[in-house]
């Protein structure tokens, strides 16, 4: 009994550096039986989807325990930090939206580690391999009914939700709750200038900013005055203006992709794109390994198995994203036929730097608004 | 040791208290820097944390300028009404009831007495939830509650906001008022009711002449009991409060944390417990002399009771309308809408999916039933092992702390041991898990640092509970006679074996039933839990609040009912252990 643990130690004790350097180097299959001896990966998703993940990595990679969190991006930057300052590490792989938080909170203060798995590096375009491995983008836009508006949008115009007929009929999740919804706020002030044009295509008058420092600002407050109404997940968001038999639905910020439950939970949601000066904004769900993950091979074969096969659908490590309003970040993976192309979608492109030099200023603005 | 096994034990008791400090100081001291390590140093380290640097600012921030109205006045407001509102409405519920079954003839009142008890097991974050169930209107679009499913619309003062947390909260305390006051309307001297009714008074100039004096300290008690509990309640301003912006101190400190705002988080949490122990302190010092709280003592003699003549069916109406709200309403309620798909048809196509189904990806994004479902499992693993680790620990902490001061109360350590012991009592839930963050959230010393393990809940839930664990440590180690621990001293028989062979076994079914209680008190908490909470340690109560924020009503409810279970059926089995007279009940 006693030997031959020591001996499996002094090999592994003697594997340790090399492994160190060549870890991230590894191809699959390399990884797969250290990954297995491993037996777990542990991972913090800010989507429920990482539940279809675990189906699929655990059907393809038997002996390996996906455990899946379902944590929102703001939520998984405390905890993370909090566990990081406790000196514990909980979670392998951390799948999150919040690039503007999550790169300065995580990436630069070395709790997380970005990785590229080498198979599919050469069909990245260089923005989703640093400074963390992106492997979609997603959405926060504004999403209607359609069995209700069969004719398209109600609303052409951002600055139509702050006219009296959306009062009390606009929803989003709390934006003090979720980062995906602060960054999305965030945009809107730092687009002040198209904001302004915006208003002036809607009311056929400048815009009279008041106190306001700009006309984004501006909207938001207008927006909150017209009581918007915040909720606590994109869920409920989906539910309120999805639900199927409504006379006159509301509208509200959500995940376009969301869109693919329609048909399981009796919605009809469906996005608004032709939006004056933008439907909402489009960011990376990005990718990390927990800086000494308890197991590190495991969570590279997760995240290589994450970013899709050499199919041209990324196959069933990609499927849970593979959906209308979801865009793949590899190159070669076609887009999906149902969604709105990528090039003719109106939404912002969030800018993480720019994004989060006013990320808290914005967020008091909510606060006072409140 | 040696020196007191010398001494004369007769003696002792009537001129020895100088003497017997010296052998008792040593476990006082002992109990003394256990509550300090437990209660004081989580507290403390949150005050400190404001203070540094970097996190002095947000003092400001919270208190003036121009966030402190949406981060600090307005919550504070909600909060006060709140309060205010809350304990006047549980006062009056309370008493009324108190009244009816302790000093009147009503009819059924062994039931009405037990039913009055139950709304405190229900978990406030339940009786949120069966109210969203209810009335729950249309503003989130969406699903509906029961009455506007049935065509009824409801508004939206109603249906959220300051309206219905007012409601669940004073149906959820008023059962503690009722505690305290049936306690206390139970020890009106018989001998003095009796004169007067000989003197001719009538039942008013009785109740205002001699049971009103006498329990007023139990009114104020209650009062004050029931405003701390108001003002710290996490779970129903959160469930009912957030979809028309309502917040509190509570939602706020929670909401600060949770998106890593930490030090207005922490600063809030500090102003929130000065509130509370401000108005338990005033209320204290209003009622001086009277301290203890919820012990309920006995008193033979009984005076006539009132008789209702008349009104006796108009009350028994109003008081059953009472529990019928606060008791079966909700629990209906819950047990329906854990088998209904939807809110708005509480009572047609029942499953029992939400209970037993196995994964399908059409209902409820593919979340299998909770007998099939990891987490929910893992939860109840989880929680029913921290219940008893907190009953344990609570308990022999208890009894450390009871044993230690019971024998002699007098001298500043037994007096600081009492005050610190009590102390949890003035902090609410959320702020005293902010404090434990703050504390655990760094390695202490060689110590590695506390946060997200298993330990640190078991720590704190013992800490939190400390009040009532001492309470029924004290209350257990007076029934149990000093002369027989004496004699054991006498023979050489150290601490340990003394309390292991002596106090233990004789008190053995008091410490169960007072740790039973303990444990159903950690089980369906969630203002404590619910900021230590992580991911890989998930409790029922923060899972089924985590399920209701998300929509997934069902399966909140679910869990609801497995913990409304576990508690009603502990808390039967700790009244049958304790035996415990309730004296109001007694005809």
């Amino acid at each position: 009994m006693r030997q031959p643990t020591i001996a499996a130690l002094l090999a592994l004790l003697a594997a340790a550096p090399a492994l160190a350097q060549d870890i991230d180097a590894m191809s699959p299959e390399e990884l797969l039986p250290l990954a297995q001896e491993e037996g777990q990966v542990v991972v913090y998703s800010f989507t429920s989807r990482i539940a279809r993940v675990e189906q699929a990595f655990e059907e393809a990679y038997p002996g390996i325990d996906l455990i899946g969190y379902d944590i929102s991006s703001t939520e998984q930057i405390a905890r993370l930090q909090a566990e990081a300052a406790a000196g514990t590490v909980n979670a392998d792989v951390v799948y999150i939206s919040d690039a503007p938080v999550a790169v300065p909170a995580l990436v630069e203060t070395g709790i997380l580690v970005n990785y590229v798995p080498p198979r599919v590096a050469d069909r990245l375009p260089d923005e989703a391999k640093a400074p963390l491995l992106s492997n979609r983008l997603s959405t926060k836009v504004l999403m209607y009914n359609e069995e209700a508006h069969p004719d398209g949008s109600p609303v052409t115009n951002l600055w139509q939700l702050t006219r009296p007929e959306w009062r009390g009929r606009v929803l989003m999740v709390d934006p003090l709750q979720r980062g995906d919804y602060l960054d999305l706020m965030t945009e809107i002030v730092l687009r002040s200038d198209e904001m302004a044009e915006a208003y002036e295509a809607e009311f056929g008058e400048p815009i009279d900013l008041g106190d306001a420092p700009d006309a984004g600002t501006r909207f938001i407050e207008d927006l909150f005055a017209n009581d918007v109404i915040l909720v606590s997940s994109t869920d409920d968001v989906n539910a309120a203006v999805g639900a199927l038999g409504q006379e006159n639905p509301p509208v509200g910020f959500t995940s376009y992709s969301d869109r693919r439950d329609n048909e399981d939970e009796g919605w009809a949601l469906q996005v608004a794109n032709d939006v004056e000066p933008a439907n909402g904004i489009i960011f990376p769900a990005v990718l990390g390994i927990a800086a000494n993950a308890p197991h590190p091979h495991a969570a590279r074969l997760l995240i290589d198995f994450m970013m899709g096969d050499d199919s041209e659908t990324g196959g069933p490590g990609y499927a849970p994203f593979y959906v209308a309003g979801d865009y793949a970040t590899r190159t070669d993976i076609v887009p999906h036929p149902d969604a709105v192309p990528l090039d003719e979608f109106r939404a912002w492109r969030i800018d993480p730097v720019a994004t989060a030099a006013i990320r808290g200023e914005v967020g008091d603005l909510i606060l006072t608004l409140q | 040791m040696t020196q007191a096994v010398l001494d004369d034990p007769p003696l002792r008791h009537a001129a020895g208290r100088r003497r017997w400090l010296a052998p008792g100081t040593g476990l006082k001291l002992v109990v003394l820097g256990l509550l300090a390590l437990l209660i004081v140093m989580p507290l403390l380290s949150t005050v400190l944390f404001t203070l540094t640097e970097e996190s002095r600012g947000a003092w400001g921030d919270v208190l003036a300028g121009r966030l402190s109205r949406a981060l600090f006045w307005q919550p504070l407001l909600n909060t006060l009404v709140i309060g205010v509102v809350v304990s006047v409405a549980c006062v009056l519920l309370g008493g009324f009831l108190a009244w009816l079954v302790v000093m009147t003839d009503i009819p059924f009142r062994r039931t009405i007495g037990v039913m009055a008890t139950l709304p405190f097991m229900i978990p406030s974050f339940a009786s949120a939830l069966a109210w969203g169930s209810l009335f729950r209107n249309g503003r989130l679009g969406g699903r509906v509650g029961w009455l506007e499913g049935m065509g009824f619309s409801v508004p939206d003062w109603l249906a959220w906001g300051m309206v219905p947390t007012l409601v669940v909260l004073s149906l959820h305390y008023f059962s503690l008022a009722f505690t305290i006051i049936a306690a206390a309307l139970a020890t009106v001297s018989s001998d003095l009711v009796e004169a007067a009714q000989i003197a001719g008074a009538r039942g008013r100039r009785i109740l205002m002449g001699i049971v009103l004096p006498v329990v007023t300290p139990a009114l104020v008690a209650a009062g004050s009991l029931c405003f701390a509990g108001a003002v710290s309640n996490f779970a129903t301003p959160a469930l009912l409060g957030l979809p028309v912006r309502m917040q509190t101190l509570a939602t706020r400190l929670y909401g600060m944390i949770s998106v890593g705002q930490t030090a207005r988080g922490y600063v809030i949490g500090i102003l929130l417990v000065l509130i509370s122990a401000a108005v338990l302190w005033a209320a204290n010092r209003a009622v001086s002399g009277r301290r203890s709280y919820a012990t309920i003592t006995g008193k033979g003699g009984r005076a006539k009771r009132f008789a209702l003549g008349r009104a006796r069916l108009p009350l028994l109406l109003v008081a059953a309308l009472i529990l019928a709200c606060a008791t079966v309403v909700p629990v209906i309620v819950l047990f329906a809408s854990s088998l209904a798909p939807s809110s708005a048809a509480l009572f047609s196509n029942w499953t029992v999916h939400y209970w037993i189904g196995e994964s399908n990806p059409a209902i409820a994004q593919g979340i299998p039933g909770i007998v099939h479902n990891p987490d929910i499992l893992r939860a109840i693993t989880v929680t029913l092992t921290l219940g008893v680790a907190v009953a344990g620990a609570g308990m022999a902490l208890g009894l450390l702390a009871a044993y230690a001061t019971a024998r002699s109360r007098a001298g500043w350590l037994s007096a600081t041991i009492t005050q610190v012991s009590f102390l949890p009592l003035l902090v609410p839930g959320i702020a005293f898990g902010a404090a434990y963050i703050a504390w655990a959230g760094a390695p202490i010393g060689p110590f590695p640092a506390l946060y997200g393990t298993f330990l640190l809940l078991v720590i704190a839930g013992t800490a939190y509970l400390v009040p009532f664990s001492v309470q029924t440590g004290r209350a257990v180690i007076q029934q149990v006679s000093g002369e027989l621990d004496e004699s054991a001293r006498l023979t050489g028989a150290g601490l340990a074996r003394r309390l292991w062979a002596i106090t233990v076994p004789l008190a053995v079914r008091g410490l169960a039933a007072g740790g039973i209680l303990i444990f159903v008190k950690i089980i369906r908490d969630l203002s404590l839990v619910v900021l230590l909470f992580t991911p890989t340690m998930p409790v029922m109560s923060v899972l089924a609040y985590r399920y209701a924020s998300e929509g997934f009503t069902q399966f909140a409810n679910a869990i609801t009912c497995v913990i409304l279970v576990l508690s009603v059926a502990a808390t039967l089995l700790a009244e049958r252990l304790q035996a415990r007279s309730q004296p109001w009940l007694k005809s």
